[in-house]
């Protein structure tokens, strides 16, 4: 019960901490939305192969986007700078459980992401009246759920990897980015060579724009399984990763 | 100080005396021993403080204590806690001010403390910390517009948020300058007139001096010597100094020189080492009485302090034959 007050406790510090960096919340929440209108305005009105409207394919990749920014580069930075500016050794020195620390950054993660895909979602509907379809309303939430799941591991798991805290945010933002293009995030007709879009087909980020597209196309699919799946896997094996590695480097 | 009235503050049945006991400690990292059987123990309420040179294991003995690094061998005791055992339940009961150690950017003084606060079960009053560390003006101050010696302040805030019983320091003021230096001091001072025991790091031994009640010098994975600093000064048998201005007659040849004394003239000084300060000074004043030249001007009299007795012993183990 008391780890419990103490990550609610850590989570609202954090929320508030990073309401107060400007650089942080602005690039997080502006960066998204801002591409959303400029990228919605220019090619949104035109069609798909298979008559879709291109709006329909661009508000769910943003939205992807928007979930990595504050899931995977927001918390991946954030603990390599704490790291690397001595607080989570300093918090080793505290009764304060490593799991309770931790646990309350990813809520605080959680809320700054699921206020970003609220935003985005109202703004895609102000600005173009697309909205995911009904039946879609479960899909949407596993996508996110998962998402900010898988990619706050990822993050986790890539700033235990970053040698100084000058390097956390070009190496967050640099091993995605290249990703999110050959993923089609920007511009689903991006023509790219077979084996990259392959390569990019088992990686997380097509498979979140990819379920949650499949949110917002009005007509039924199957269920996204094995985006899910791919998901799910990524997010084990990002937990995995940093979870030996913060054993490690606090044993 | 042996017979300090420490069962007062005994709480449980099963609580030492001590408020650390170090019995035959020894640790190797792979092959490399660093400590090879050390033996200390640290009173309840005293500040004890562990010189040695670099890689003689300070810092290795302090985490182990701290229970941040496992031994190998021998048995710590802690505030009557295993460190390797229950490193959660005595970092309820600890505090510690490790060298720099950064705070989160974006977190303001008094929020910062509050929070650290939340992590004890027993923390002291926001009010009291922020008094005691002179930061109740800066309690709305962002942690990244403090200067560096109020970030310190900052540490110790930190470190005692949860109200410990025992402090560990490590070497607390390496980089200040010497206003800096004495302020921290008397931080330190204040901590212990609130019976908190402190174990203290340092590489000066100025500061061991001051501070300490007892210091113990760890050599080559051993406590060589332990004891109050003057008792570890008049360990190492080093000699004190008598100096005094040369009298007129003397540098004439006028009078004989003192019996019983090495005295060694330079300049308008002379003086002479000796281990019986009483005797020699008896005798110097004797012969001063009888051949009238009167008081000596500028009589003194140097005892070895800690850094001369410190020197000795870790030069000695370094096969340096100059003292």
């Amino acid at each position: 019960m008391k780890a419990v007050r103490l990550t609610v406790r850590q989570a609202v510090m954090e929320q508030r901490n990073f309401w107060r960096s400007p650089e942080y919340a602005l690039f997080t929440f502006a960066l998204p939305l801002f591409l959303l209108l400029l990228l919605g305005a220019a090619n949104g009105g035109s069609y798909l192969p298979g008559h879709i409207r291109q709006i329909k394919v661009l508000v769910p990749s943003i939205l992807a986007f928007g979930v990595i920014a504050a899931a995977y580069v927001n918390l991946g930075a954030k603990m390599a700078v704490l790291r690397h500016d001595g607080v989570l050794k300093r918090i080793r020195t505290t009764p304060l459980p490593a799991g309770a620390y931790i646990v309350g950054h990813i809520a605080s993660t959680v809320a700054t992401t699921l206020a970003i895909a609220a935003c985005m979602g109202v703004a895609g509907w102000l600005a173009f009246g697309t909205v995911p379809r009904l039946g879609g309303m479960f899909v949407l939430a596993s996508g996110l759920a998962l998402g900010i799941v898988c990619f706050a591991a990822l993050g986790l798991a890539v700033s235990s990897l970053i040698k100084s805290a000058e390097s956390a945010s070009p190496i967050t933002n640099a091993s995605y980015l290249p990703i999110a293009m050959i993923s089609g995030i920007f511009d689903p007709t991006i023509g790219i060579p077979r084996w990259l879009s392959g390569a990019a087909g088992v990686l997380p980020i097509k498979a979140l724009a990819d379920v949650l597209e499949d949110a917002y196309t009005p007509a039924a699919h199957a269920f996204p399984a094995v985006d899910l799946s791919i998901l799910l896997a990524w997010a084990v094996a990002g937990a995995a990763l940093a979870t030996w590695r913060f054993r490690r480097q606090t044993a | 100080m042996s017979s300090q009235p420490a069962a007062a503050v005994v709480t449980g049945g099963t609580a030492p005396r001590a408020a650390v006991e170090v019995r035959g400690l020894s640790k190797s990292y792979g092959d490399r021993p660093v400590l090879r059987g050390v033996d200390f123990e640290v009173r309840q309420g005293e500040v004890f403080c562990l010189l040695g040179p670099n890689g003689a294991g300070k810092t290795t003995t302090v985490e182990i204590l701290e229970g941040f690094r496992a031994r190998t061998g021998g048995t710590v005791t802690v505030l009557g806690l295993d460190p390797a055992a229950q490193p959660a339940r005595l970092r309820e009961r600890i505090g510690i001010v490790l060298q720099e150690c950064g705070f989160p950017r974006q977190a303001r003084v008094g929020e910062l403390i509050d929070i650290w606060r939340g992590y004890y079960p027993h923390p002291r009053p926001l009010g009291d910390l922020l008094a005691v560390t002179g930061l109740t003006a800066d309690r709305n101050t962002p942690v990244r517009k403090l200067s560096g010696g109020q970030r310190r302040r900052l540490d110790f805030a930190l470190a005692l948020a949860g109200d410990p019983d025992l402090v560990f320091l490590d070497e607390p003021t390496t980089g200040f300058d010497p206003e800096a230096r004495r302020r921290l001091w008397t931080a330190v001072e204040n901590l212990r007139g609130l019976g908190k025991t402190i174990v203290l790091t340092t590489h000066y031994l100025d500061e061991a001096e001051r501070l300490a009640d007892r210091v113990a010098i760890l050599l080559d994975g051993r406590i060589k010597i332990a004891g109050s600093t003057r008792e570890v000064a008049r360990l190492a048998a080093l000699p004190s100094r008598v100096s005094f201005g040369v009298p007129e007659t003397l540098r004439n040849g006028e009078i004989p020189a003192p019996d019983g004394v090495d005295l060694v003239v330079r300049g308008q000084t002379a003086t002479c080492h000796t281990r019986n300060t009483a005797v020699t000074l008896r005798r110097l004043l004797d012969w001063a009485a009888r051949y009238h030249v009167g008081d000596l001007d500028d009589l003194a009299v140097d005892t070895p302090s800690l850094e001369d007795a410190y020197l000795h012993h870790t030069l000695r183990s370094a096969g340096d034959p100059g003292l």
